[in-house]
C-alpha cells in the first residue's frame, strides 16, 4: 500500500497516544481534581486517535477491495473479448478458405460439371457467412431491443416447438416425446415474447438433435417449480464432458463433439440471451454416456 | 423494344457495385453508380433516374440524409434503401421518411431485382408513395402510422406492436405478393427457422381483430405456399 495511506492511518493514532502520554505524565498529585481531568482527557484522546486510525484503515481496505474486483472484471472482459475474436476468426477462416478454393476451381476448370459444383459450393459458403452475420446481429440486437411482455400460453408454445422440431434434419431417426402436465392444474402462463421463446426452445431442440445419435430419445417437457416454469429438453445422447459444460452458452464455443457440426455456434448463446431478457435462467445437467438435460427457467405470471 | 428503366445505385463499397451493376444490367435495367450522397444528388439533378437504390451508411452524405433532402424538395423518385443495421428503429425510419422499400444487407441479388420491379410497378410518377403517407384507409379500416393506432369503423383496435407493423407493411404494399420471409424481416429484421410459423400466427391474430374471413378476404388474402397479399383498395386520408 502507498506510504501516504499509512501516514493517514497511523497519524491520528500516534497523535492520540502522544496526547494521552503528555496528559498522563504530567500528573500533579497536589491537585487531585486536575489528576482526574488529565486522566479523562488522556483516555479520550487515546480513544479518538485509535478510533480514527481504525476508520481510516477500514476505508482504505474497502477501496482496495473494490479496486481489485474492478480489475478482475476488466481482465475477464478483456479475456472474453480476445476469446470471442479468436473464435470469430476461426469461424470465418473455413468458409473463406472454401470460397477461395472454389474460385480457383472456377477460374481453371473447363468442364461444365466442375464449374457447377464449384459454384454451388461457393454459394453455400457465402450463405453460411450470411447466417453467421445475421446470428451475430440477432445477439447484439437482443441485448438492446424492447421485448414484448404479453401472456404466453406454455402448452401451445411447447406444442408449436415440438411440431417444428419434426421438420429438422435427423428428427425422423430419433424418438421425440412431448410431456405437458395436465393435473392437478394446467401450467400457468409466462410473460414475454412468444416468438423469442419459441426460438429459444427451438434452438434447444435443434441442439439436442444435432448432438444425439439416430435411435436416441429426445424429450421436451415442462413443470411448475415454485414461482417458476421450468422447460426442459432432455436427450439420451453422448453427454457433455464436465470441463466443457460451463462454456456451452458462450458465443461461438464449440466443444470437442462440435467440430465440423454445421451451425453458427450461436444457437445456445441466443437461448441464454433470450432467457436473460425474460428474467429467466438457463442450466444443464449431463452425464457422459447417458445424456443431457438443458433447462430454461422462466418466472410464471 | 421498350426503354430500359434507369437505376441509380448509390453505395461506397465498390466490391458491391462492381458485382451488382452487371447483374442488374442483365436483369434489364440501365444502371449508373454514385459512391456517396453528394454525388448521388448531383447525378439526380443532372439526369433523374426511374429509381434509386440507396445505401444508408456512406461517407460525406449518408443515405438517410439524401432521402430526407429529396423528399423535402418534393422529389418522389422511388427509393429502395439498403440498411445495414437491421434494427427496428432503422427499418421504421426507412418507411417513415418516405423510402418505398428497404432491404437488409447481406441480401440475395435476385431479391433486389424483385424489389425493384415491384416498386417500379407500384410507383405513381411524381406522386408520394403510400409509404410516405401518415394516414391510410381501406374500407372500414384506418391506420395512423405516426401514432401506430388502428380503427375499424369508429372503434379503436388493441393490437400488439408487431401486428401493427405487419398491417402497416401490408397496407403500404397493397396488391403485392408478400412472402412470409419478407414479413418476418419486416417485423423482426432477421429471419429465423421458426419464423414463418410466427408470421402465420400474427396474420391470424390480425384477421380476427379485423373480422376478416380468410376464405373471402376484404383485407388479407393467403396465397397458398407463397405468402400473403393485401387485397383491399388503399387510399391516403388527410
Amino acid at each position: 500500500m502507498k506510504t501516504w495511506r499509512w501516514i493517514v492511518i497511523l497519524a491520528p493514532g500516534l497523535l492520540g497516544i502522544g496526547l494521552a502520554l503528555s496528559f498522563f505524565l504530567s500528573f500533579d498529585l497536589r491537585h487531585d481534581h486536575i489528576v482526574y481531568l488529565r486522566a479523562d482527557l488522556g483516555t479520550l484522546s487515546l480513544l479518538i486517535g485509535l478510533g480514527l486510525s481504525g476508520i481510516a484503515a477500514l476505508v482504505f481496505a474497502v477501496l482496495a477491495w473494490a479496486e481489485r474486483i474492478r480489475l478482475r472484471a476488466s481482465i475477464t472482459a478483456a479475456e472474453e473479448r480476445r476469446r470471442f475474436l479468436r473464435r470469430l476468426d476461426h469461424e470465418l477462416k473455413n468458409p473463406l478458405t472454401a470460397i477461395r478454393a472454389g474460385l480457383a476451381n472456377l477460374a481453371e476448370s473447363p468442364s461444365g460439371e466442375t464449374r457447377r459444383e464449384a459454384l454451388a459450393s461457393v454459394e453455400a459458403q457465402a450463405l453460411r457467412l450470411s447466417r453467421l452475420s445475421s446470428d451475430l446481429r440477432k445477439l447484439a440486437e437482443l441485448e438492446v431491443r424492447l421485448v414484448e411482455h404479453s401472456p404466453v400460453d406454455v402448452p401451445t408454445l411447447l406444442r408449436d416447438a415440438f411440431n417444428l422440431a419434426h421438420e429438422l434434419p435427423g428428427a425422423a431417426e430419433r424418438h421425440l416425446n412431448l410431456s405437458i402436465p395436465q393435473a392437478p392444474w394446467p401450467l400457468p402462463n409466462v410473460r414475454g415474447d412468444t416468438d423469442l421463446l419459441l426460438l429459444a426452445i427451438h434452438n434447444l431442440l435443434e441442439n439436442a438433435l444435432k448432438f444425439s445419435r439416430p435411435g436416441d430419445t429426445l424429450e421436451l417437457r415442462a413443470f411448475e417449480d415454485g414461482l417458476d416454469i421450468v422447460i426442459e429438453v432432455a436427450d439420451t445422447g453422448p453427454g457433455i464432458p464436465d470441463e466443457e459444460q460451463p462454456h456451452v452458452w458462450e458465443e461461438l464455443y464449440r466443444g470437442e463433439a462440435g467440430r465440423g457440426v454445421p451451425g453458427s455456434g450461436l444457437g445456445l448463446a441466443l437461448v441464454h440471451a433470450i432467457a436473460e431478457r425474460h428474467k429467466g435462467r438457463v442450466g444443464l445437467r449431463s452425464r457422459l454416456g447417458q445424456g443431457t438435460v438443458f433447462t430454461l427457467r422462466l418466472p410464471a405470471g | 423494344m421498350t426503354i430500359k428503366p434507369s437505376i441509380l445505385l448509390v453505395d461506397d463499397e465498390t466490391a458491391i457495385t462492381d458485382n451488382l451493376v452487371p447483374f442488374l444490367g442483365r436483369s434489364g435495367f440501365s444502371v449508373t453508380v454514385a459512391s456517396n450522397g453528394e454525388e448521388a444528388l448531383q447525378k439526380i439533378a443532372d439526369q433523374p433516374p426511374d429509381l434509386l437504390v440507396l445505401d444508408v451508411l456512406m461517407p460525406r452524405l449518408d443515405g438517410r440524409e439524401v432521402l430526407r433532402q429529396l423528399r423535402q424538395a418534393g422529389n418522389w423518385t422511388p427509393i429502395i434503401l439498403l440498411t445495414q443495421v437491421g434494427e427496428a428503429s432503422e427499418r421504421a425510419m426507412a418507411l417513415e421518411e418516405g423510402a418505398d422499400d428497404y432491404l437488409n444487407k447481406p441480401f440475395d441479388p435476385h431479391e433486389l431485382v424483385a424489389r425493384i420491379r415491384t416498386v417500379l410497378r407500384r410507383a405513381r410518377p411524381g406522386k408520394p408513395p403510400l409509404s410516405a403517407a401518415a394516414r391510410l384507409a381501406c374500407g372500414r379500416l384506418s391506420l395512423d402510422r405516426t401514432s401506430h393506432r388502428v380503427w375499424l369503423e369508429q372503434a379503436e383496435l388493441s393490437l400488439t406492436p408487431k401486428s401493427v407493423m405487419l398491417l402497416e407493411y401490408m397496407m403500404t404494399h397493397p396488391d403485392e405478393l408478400v412472402t412470409r420471409e419478407r414479413l418476418l424481416d419486416v417485423v423482426w429484421g432477421w429471419d429465423y427457422p421458426v419464423g414463418t410459423r410466427a408470421v402465420d400466427t400474427r396474420v391470424a391474430e390480425l384477421r380476427k381483430a379485423l373480422d376478416d374471413d380468410p376464405s373471402q378476404p376484404c383485407y388479407i388474402e393467403t396465397i397458398p405456399g407463397q405468402g400473403y397479399r393485401f387485397v383491399g383498395a388503399v387510399e391516403v386520408t388527410p
